[in-house]
Formats: structure tokens, sequence, C-alpha cells
């Protein structure tokens, strides 16, 4: 089943977001979110990822959003199999999930960016909305397949 | 259950304990120690045993939580320990005389492909994080259902699955890139070499094709592979092996090697 990310833009900001549903416990969805080393194995949006993921902690990524360029961000929020956030000065990823009644999960991800400068250089920040579809889909197929493993 | 009851059990299901041990902590007096503990502290709540998981089970999980304190503080190894300690045995004139000192003087001094290939599973396991290499070890050597796992490690059935799914992935991928049994192209060659200066007159090729997981190379996935693999570690016991004594004198080379290693890199 595809799924489609949404992006709101304002003046003076920009903000994507996609929800998704995945047949799999929460704990498998946010081990495979704070394992670092294991993004690149399933993850295809992510080409290389260093530090922990865990609170107050910094990590440095580099996305196929911008090859290039590698992201250093801060873990700014850490609640286990709830709710995770990186980000940087620009801005901030967010990651909630939370396991429905019917035993699947419901995971959602949003970035907003912005400020006042924002108008400045949106030009150059590409969309996410692609990015977005790609990893809830690789996220939910891993999980997926753990879940279902014997 | 009395102690006279738990005392028979408990002998019966050592001889796995302290195999599955040796396999974690790379450590023949960690081991025991652990099994000594794990004994101790069994028999210290032996009231507290209600029989809700089996005491094999249990044992392993006091087991386990032991190792974990013991092993929480040290570094994991390298996927290449394997290059590394060949490196230091090259270099290591004592090494190679007590191995072949242990080849000519031991009942348990054989060298065996097969055990090479379960020492091997030991070594690339100990660079998987510690609950991965537990997970590993507890479902496809000793034959735990993911349920009794999740009592022994106390966590869940799903993080079970995960610790299993990608423990697995990671080995499949380092002996896929590694082992020359099974791919071609792979760079350790180290069963052959070390067959050829234990085994002289042995015919190496005849040697390899007596061992299913090399001769299905080529027919089966990477997971079957890796599936037959695990078969041979199960089938071996690192104490009572024809090759017990040579196996565990390479292991303890290689741990010293991997401690010395790690200090001096900070990995």
């Amino acid at each position: 089943m595809s799924v489609k990310a949404q992006t709101i833009r304002s003046t003076f900001s920009r903000e994507t977001s996609i929800s998704i549903d995945i047949n799999a416990d929460v704990s498998i969805i946010w081990a495979l979110l704070t394992n670092a080393v294991d993004h690149p194995r399933w993850n295809s949006t992510v080409t290389f990822i260093e530090g922990q993921i865990a609170l107050g902690e910094k990590i440095r990524l580099k996305s196929t959003l911008d090859a290039k360029r590698i992201f250093k961000l801060t873990v700014k929020e850490f609640v286990p199999g709830k709710r995770l956030v990186w980000g940087d000065s620009q801005g901030n990823r967010v990651y909630t999930m939370g396991q429905n009644s019917n035993g699947s999960a419901k995971f959602s991800m949003a970035e907003k960016i912005g400020g006042l400068m924002f108008p400045l250089y949106a030009g150059m920040i590409p969309p996410f909305d692609q990015s977005f579809e790609q990893f809830a889909n690789d996220l939910k197929k891993e999980s997926e397949t753990i879940m279902n493993s014997k | 259950m009395t102690v006279e009851l738990f005392n028979q059990e408990f002998e019966s299901i050592k001889g796995q304990l302290k195999s599955f041990l040796i396999r974690i902590t790379a450590s023949v007096a960690d081991a025991e120690d652990i099994v000594h503990d794990t004994y101790i502290k069994a028999l210290e709540k032996l009231n507290t045993f209600r029989g809700e998981s089996s005491l094999k089970t249990w044992l392993f999980t006091i087991a386990s939580n032991i190792a974990k304190d013991n092993l929480r503080a040290q570094k994991r190894w390298v996927e290449n320990v394997t290059d590394i300690a060949k490196e230091a045995a090259l270099s290591n004139k004592q090494f190679f005389e007590e191995a072949m000192h242990i080849r000519a003087t031991s009942p348990q001094g054989q060298f065996e492909i097969k055990e090479h290939i379960a020492f091997c599973f030991t070594c690339i396991s100990k660079s998987l994080p510690l609950e991965q290499q537990l997970c590993i070890f507890l479902k496809e050597v000793y034959e735990f259902k993911i349920s009794e796992i999740a009592i022994i490690l106390s966590g869940n059935e799903a993080m079970v699955k995960y610790y299993l799914h990608s423990g697995r992935t990671k080995m499949i991928n380092v002996f896929d890139g590694r082992c020359a049994l099974i791919n071609k192209e792979g760079v350790c060659h180290q069963c052959s070499e070390l067959n050829g200066i234990f085994n002289p007159k042995q015919k190496m090729q005849e040697e390899i094709t007596k061992i299913e997981m090399a001769r299905e190379a080529e027919n089966k996935d990477k997971e079957q592979l890796f599936d037959l693999r695990t078969t041979i570690v199960r089938d071996i016991d690192p104490f009572q092996s024809k090759a017990a004594e040579l196996q565990l004198h390479h292991l303890k080379h290689n741990r010293q090697v991997m401690e010395k290693y790690l200090e001096e890199n900070s990995v």
C-alpha cells in the first residue's frame, strides 16, 4: 500500500509529515529507529550515520536528500516506544509511534523547517516528500519482516 | 524442587550451560566461574523457582544475567578478528609451538575444519552487540523458543525477533564477504591454511566436500548457508570434542589479541 507525505508551506516555514500503519510491535520500530549502526541496512534514505541515538547525543548523518552534506543533529527528545526528536537550528524531525488496539502500530514522522530567514534559503532545500515516503515504506517493510519472523 | 533433584538436573544441564558461556565470553575461566556462580545463585533462590519456565530456561536466565554484567563493560570484538589474530599469531612463535604440542600430545588436539568453523562463528559473534549475540546462540545453537529467550533476556518477543534478525543479517553479511568456503571471492582461508599446518597429509578439497555448507555453497541462498553453519556449531561441544584443547588454545590467543587490539585502537 503506498503512503503519501503531505507538505504545508507558508512564507516562513515548511512542514512535511507522513503517517503509516505498521503491523508490528512498537518496540521493533523503536529499535530500528534508535540503533544507528543498523540504519543503512534497511533505511534506503540514509547512506551514513554515526553516533549514538540517545538523549542529548550528537549524530552525524548523510541522507540521499543531499549526498554531499553531513547533517549534524542533536537528539532532543527520547521517550522509548513513543517519541524521538532530533534536529539542528533549522528544524526538528519528530518521530512518534503508538500501538493500535488491533496490535498494529501507528507511526508518524514530521519535520518543520523555518524562521525569519527561511524565504532566503527555501529554494535551496529539496522537497522531503519522496524521501519521507521511501523511509516510511522501508520502516514498514523491515518492521513487518522482523515481526513475522519465526 | 528438592536440592537433590536440583543437583541432578543441574548436572545434566551444566555441559550445555558451560558451552554456551564459553561461546559468549570466549574465556574458559569466565565460563567456569559463571557456571559456578549460577549454581550458587540458583541454589540460594531455589525456593522461588515455581516451574513457570523449565529449569533449563531458569538457569540460562541466571547465567545470562551474570554474563551480561561481566561483559557490559567490555568492548565488542571487530568483524575482522581472525585477520588481526592471524597477523599476531604469525609473529608469535610460542603460540605455534604450544599448538603443535597440543596437536601431537592431546587426545583433544585434532584439527578439523568443522571445529574451526564453529570456532570462527564464536569469534565473529563477538562483534555483534551483546543482546544480538545472546539471541543468536540461544535460538540457533541451544534451540530455545523465542518466548523462552524473551524470559531469559527479560525482554519481549518482538525485541528478541529484532535482535535475531539484525544479528543474523550482520553475521550472514560478514561470512558472505569473508568465508572462502561459501564464497569464491571470500578473503579468509584460515580453515585450509590451518588444516595444511596441522594435517599436512590431508587433501584439502576432499575434506571441504565433506562439509555440506561448502558443498552446497552455490546451490543454497545465504540464509540457508547460515543455517547449515549453525548446524555445525550446534553439533560441536567446545569442551568435549576431539579438537577441544586445540580450539580453546586458539580462542584464548584470539581473546588476548583482541583485548590488546581494542585497548590500543580505542575502537
